[in-house]
């Protein structure tokens, strides 16, 4: 006993800050010797589970393991999906899902900002950070009907079309926002306590970030100006213009900037889709031929897709379809396998956060014991969409 | 003796300096009082930075204002839950020793020239040295708590101790040699006719300040009980009413030291109108009101401030604070060679 240098923290399941997770940490006086995240404490087995379920119904289950990211991880999956079904989404459709995409990803950085302050002790920033994430959820509730989990996006199109009025409202919030992100820069980002307690924390550098695999704002933190949307276009990115938001320092004031900056492209993204969408139908056309005269002719008034029989047994023909999808927290990849039957036989998903996870054990080492949550923060992770 | 000769007693008894300033101002009924003032204060100035509500239902008309009092009522019939693992005895008795002594230095402070409980030419020194207990007691509190969250806290405590005590002394003293004097009262008697200490010395002043902030977990330096990092500090496993007094201690600390900014930078119950000044009701509000503006300062940085790392904090104490409050000493001394105070 005399002769231990080093004390073991457990920090979390049940702390403040630790989140659905436990970090074991190896605490020699304030430094950290050395950190180890524990994760699997909100495992929901959603691959597993995903095998037992048909395909209409595995999308409100890969939007459950991370609540402020549905729209992408909904996308992702109906890509692969459309991938095996040979089926591609009118241009309207693509456009209402990248808007839908990018509101979400405005939405999640709030939500990271807001915990990233309470983490450091700034209770305003929280508090602003989800109270500012409310108005994405309010006009994504306009689009969609839902606040958090929208289920919006159906294979060969989307659920709804815009409702009336919504550019409108939606550049009132986009303006709002702006306004709300130089208040941000005034009290929290220039701010010199936060600038000290961030600058040169947990600094990560860019041969390590692609030697980890590392991904999203993370990797880009870091000076590698990686992004899917740009890399490998889905929807209707290629047709918009915007700039990945890239830093050189790879420190965590670095990762919380280029959040930030994203935050502002992603408000571009939203205004050019908005302005070029162009008009027509919100759902392919061999699915909008099985609806009934009936319901089409609702569905021509009110803008809302009644499903067409099709969807409840939808059967893939045998094969296998990758996609990836920038979601808020880095590159999403979904993987399905099909044996021609009404579910997968094998259903893979590759979160950001679990890609990212490997940080704490790289970044949190030799540094204060009061840098764990600062860095914790700037990583943006999610233990809900890690443990899937 | 009749009736009206003993409420006489009873009257002159209570408002007897050696009774009223313990007991009523600035001791145990104004402590209570404006730590419930200032805890709703606190919350309320956050709200509105933060735009919410904060406390609002307990009192309506009064914007939840005896919200505090509901709290303080829930703490004392809540169950403290002593663990088995904690050295009992030093477990529970701690936050009651916090917070008496605490309490104890606001006995010290004059409310007028002529209504003090103590008067002593070395004032300043029993106050400031009355303050230096609750330290040792939060470090006994972090070890007899068993834990490791409260473990670190209470070395946290113990290392700011070092880096603020040293510097507020010496900017208290700074204060001392400019007045010639170490006696509250006569401290304040130097600054009539506006010379206030904060004009005179003003690094005095901002060094006192922001060590005061230090001292009682304020932000930017809310580093003891940070609880995103160690939970709740050295006061993790207290529950009940014990908690109440240890969160208690830390306001009470605060408002000694900002009677103790007001009396030395501010000018006390200066400016006083001299047909007034045999009464100790308009000073007292004066000297009350004084400390209360500067408490009001001291909490709303809450809601601007993130918190300081622990290394952070003391390279500001020893590196930057305790170099301009020995400043402070010398810009007093030049201010009596140049003969510019008395």
């Amino acid at each position: 006993m005399s002769e231990e240098r080093t004390i073991e923290l457990l920090i979390g399941p049940q702390h403040p800050s630790s989140g659905h997770m436990r970090l074991y940490a190896e605490v020699d006086g304030d430094i950290v010797v050395r950190l180890k995240p524990n994760i699997g404490y909100v495992h929901r087995t959603v691959e597993k589970l995903a095998e037992t379920k048909k395909y209409i119904q595995i999308i409100p289950l890969v939007e459950r393991p991370s609540l402020a990211d549905a729209a992408n991880h909904n996308l992702g999956y109906v890509l692969a999906l459309e991938k095996l079904l040979g089926v591609e989404a009118p241009p309207r459709a693509q456009y209402l899902r990248t808007i839908l995409a990018e509101m979400n990803r405005i939405h999640s950085h709030f939500y990271g900002l807001g915990i990233h302050g309470i983490m450091l002790g700034s209770s305003t920033v929280f508090m602003w950070g989800f109270a500012d994430r409310e108005i994405m959820i309010e006009m994504a509730q306009r689009l969609t009907g839902a606040r958090l989990t929208y289920s919006y996006i159906i294979p060969g199109g989307v659920r709804r079309d815009l409702p009336l009025g919504f550019e409108e409202e939606m550049e009132k919030a986009l303006r709002y926002i702006e306004r709300r992100l130089e208040d941000y820069g005034k009290i929290f980002l220039r701010n010199p306590v936060t600038r000290a307690r961030l600058e040169g924390v947990g600094v990560l550098k860019k041969e390590d970030a692609i030697r980890l695999g590392i991904v999203g704002p993370n990797l880009r933190a870091s000076g590698v100006p990686y992004d899917v949307r740009k890399v490998q276009p889905y929807c209707a990115y290629p047709e918009i213009e915007f700039d990945v938001a890239v830093r050189e320092e790879g420190d965590s004031m670095a990762r919380v900037l280029v959040r930030v900056e994203e935050i502002r492209q992603s408000m571009r993204i939203i205004r050019q889709a908005l302005k070029k969408i162009p008009d027509g139908p919100i759902l392919a056309e061999n699915y909008l031929k099985m609806i009934p005269p009936k319901w089409k002719e609702f569905m021509e008034k009110k803008g809302r897709v009644k499903f067409p029989a099709i969807m409840v047994n939808l059967r893939p023909p045998k094969g296998e379809a990758f996609s990836r999808v920038e979601a808020a927290r880095g590159e999403l990849v979904y993987y399905i396998i099909s044996d021609g039957g009404t579910t997968p036989y094998r259903f893979r998903m590759v979160t950001p956060s679990f890609r990212n996870v490997v940080l704490f054990e790289h970044l949190i080492r030799e540094c204060r014991v009061a840098d764990i949550p600062a860095i914790y923060g700037s990583l943006d992770y999610f233990p809900p969409e890690a443990d899937r | 003796m009749s009736l009206s000769d003993l409420l006489k007693l009873i009257l002159d008894l209570l408002f007897s300096p050696w009774l009223f300033v313990p007991l009523i101002f600035p001791g145990l009924i104004t402590v209570f009082l404006l730590i419930l003032f200032i805890i709703w204060f606190e919350r309320k100035i956050a709200a509105k930075v933060q735009l919410r509500y904060g406390p609002l239902y307990v009192l309506k008309q009064l914007g939840g204002a005896i919200q505090l009092v509901a709290d303080l009522l829930r703490y004392l019939f809540a169950e403290p839950i002593v663990p088995e693992q904690t050295d009992k005895l030093a477990f529970v008795l701690g936050p009651i020793f916090l917070f008496a002594v605490s309490y104890i230095p606001s006995i010290t402070i004059p409310v007028s020239s002529s209504f003090y409980a103590i008067r002593s030419d070395i004032g300043l020194l029993i106050s400031l040295g009355l303050l230096t207990f609750g330290p040792a007691i939060v470090l006994v509190i972090g070890w007899a708590s068993n834990n490791k969250f409260s473990l670190i806290g209470g070395l946290r405590e113990g290392y700011l101790t070092m880096a603020y005590e040293i510097p507020l002394f010496i900017s208290a003293l700074s204060m001392a040699a400019l007045y010639g004097t170490m006696d509250l009262v006569e401290m304040v008697e130097a600054q009539s006719g506006w010379t206030w200490g904060i004009i005179l010395n003003p690094l005095a002043a901002i060094t006192f300040l922001i060590l005061s902030f230090m001292s009682t977990s304020r932000f930017p330096f809310e580093i003891v009980e940070a609880e995103s990092e160690i939970v709740m500090g050295p006061f993790t496993e207290y529950s009940g009413i014990l908690y109440g007094l240890t969160m208690g201690a830390s306001y009470v600390k605060f408002y000694v030291l900002c009677l103790l900014f007001s009396i030395m930078f501010l000018g006390g119950w200066q400016p006083v109108p001299s047909f007034l000044s045999w009464s100790p009701v308009l000073p007292g509000v004066i000297l009350l009101i004084k400390s209360l503006v500067i408490m009001v300062f001291g909490v709303f940085l809450r809601s601007v401030y993130p918190r300081y790392r622990i290394d952070q904090a003391l390279k500001m104490g020893w590196h930057m604070i305790l170099p301009l409050s020995i400043g402070s000493v010398f810009l007093s001394l030049g201010l009596i060679v140049l003969g510019v105070v008395p």
